[in-house]
């Protein structure tokens, strides 16, 4: 293994550690106050969303306009299913189905 | 105490991570392959970076022998993202030791995030209805959390390895499908636990700003898009219920 790639993966990884585990250290058990406790809910699901949109409609940095129609049929089929299902994995299934039987048709 | 049922749970949950993490970490061993990584480096990155984009990221400058510190930044902006997940898991890890915690912790990744997050909230809100409090709450959260982790990390390092040899010949239609698994079931488990019109405009709000917000700066775009809805969304929040 080339030594300063080498030197550069530990480095990379030992960064990424401290990202991880120092949240960790400092708020490890802590009740935060009604407030603070709403806000980092609503600040995980804004991370989640733009998780999920950015996974779904970029590849490599670029948006994916083409495939953006049939991605969002399917993923408003997934909504409205794991709604009414109350279970993510069905919606998921037919999300995926949905999108491979659209980007098979058009 | 590794098949506790918690772990065997948290097992269960993981099953679409796992789905979807075979197909994109074949594809970055294939990736990492073709940019001159050698088979101990890419199996070691898998496993001690354990980040899919920010090992994605660095390839482009590894390979055309960038300087170690553009490497670096590179990819520790991409992990800066961990901070808030895992500021977000803390509280519910109470009264876990300390070295299983930080053991732990290098398991979080975005997908290995939200899982976990959206079942604790979950359990938490249905506890507070019924009054139910468990003992060793946190140490209970955490074989959940590992059933996710661990066995996505494996997932993970092992397609990395089997993707240095192995060339990724499924048809497109399958490949749309596979890219869609892991979106779908993010957005199916976070429409199930939604609740109250602040958090349907937030989640709105971020998923229709997140694109345009990548495009215009992918590592930090969509991040600060996001902090900055949920800062906005939570400030109307505080403000209506002071007004009233």
């Amino acid at each position: 293994m080339e030594a300063t790639r080498l030197v550069i993966i530990l480095i990379m990884g030992a960064l990424a550690f401290a990202a991880r585990a120092l949240p960790q250290i400092f708020f490890l058990g802590r009740t935060f106050p009604p407030a603070w406790d709403r806000f980092l809910r609503y600040l995980s699901y804004a991370f989640i969303c733009s998780i999920v949109s950015t996974t779904l409609f970029m590849s490599g940095g670029r948006f994916e306009s083409d495939a953006v129609p049939h991605r969002a049929v399917a993923l408003i089929a997934t909504i409205v299913v794991a709604r009414r299902t109350k279970s993510a994995v069905t919606g998921m299934i037919i999300g995926a189905a949905l999108v491979s039987l659209l980007s098979w048709i058009y | 105490m590794i098949l506790a049922p918690r772990f065997r749970q948290g097992m269960k949950a993981a099953i679409p991570i796992w789905i979807a993490f075979v197909p994109s970490s074949i594809a970055w061993g294939i990736a990492a392959q073709a940019h001159g990584l050698r088979f101990d480096e890419i199996v070691l990155m898998s496993a001690w970076v354990y980040s899919g984009p920010a090992q994605f990221a660095v390839l482009e400058p590894l390979a055309t022998g960038k300087s170690s510190l553009q490497v670096l930044i590179a990819g520790t902006l991409m992990n800066l993202r961990f901070v808030p997940m895992s500021a977000a898991l803390a509280p519910y890890f109470a009264g876990v030791r300390r070295l299983k915690l930080l053991l732990s912790c290098h398991f979080v990744s975005a997908s290995s995030f939200i899982v976990p997050y959206i079942q604790f909230q979950k359990e938490r809100e249905s506890g507070s209805k019924t009054d139910e409090k468990k003992p060793r709450e946190g140490e209970h959260n955490v074989y959940f959390f590992l059933g996710v982790g661990v066995t996505s990390f494996f997932i993970w390092v092992v397609g990395s390895g089997v993707g240095y040899g192995v060339a990724l010949g499924v048809p497109r239609r399958f490949d749309e499908a596979l890219k869609f698994i892991l979106p779908g079931y993010f957005a199916g488990l976070l429409v199930i636990e939604m609740r109250g019109w602040t958090m349907r405009l937030i989640c709105l709000a971020s998923l229709l700003v997140a694109v345009p917000a990548a495009t215009l700066s992918p590592e930090w775009g969509w991040i600060t898009v996001a902090a900055l809805i949920a800062v906005v969304g939570w400030g109307m929040e505080q403000w209506k219920q002071l007004a009233s």
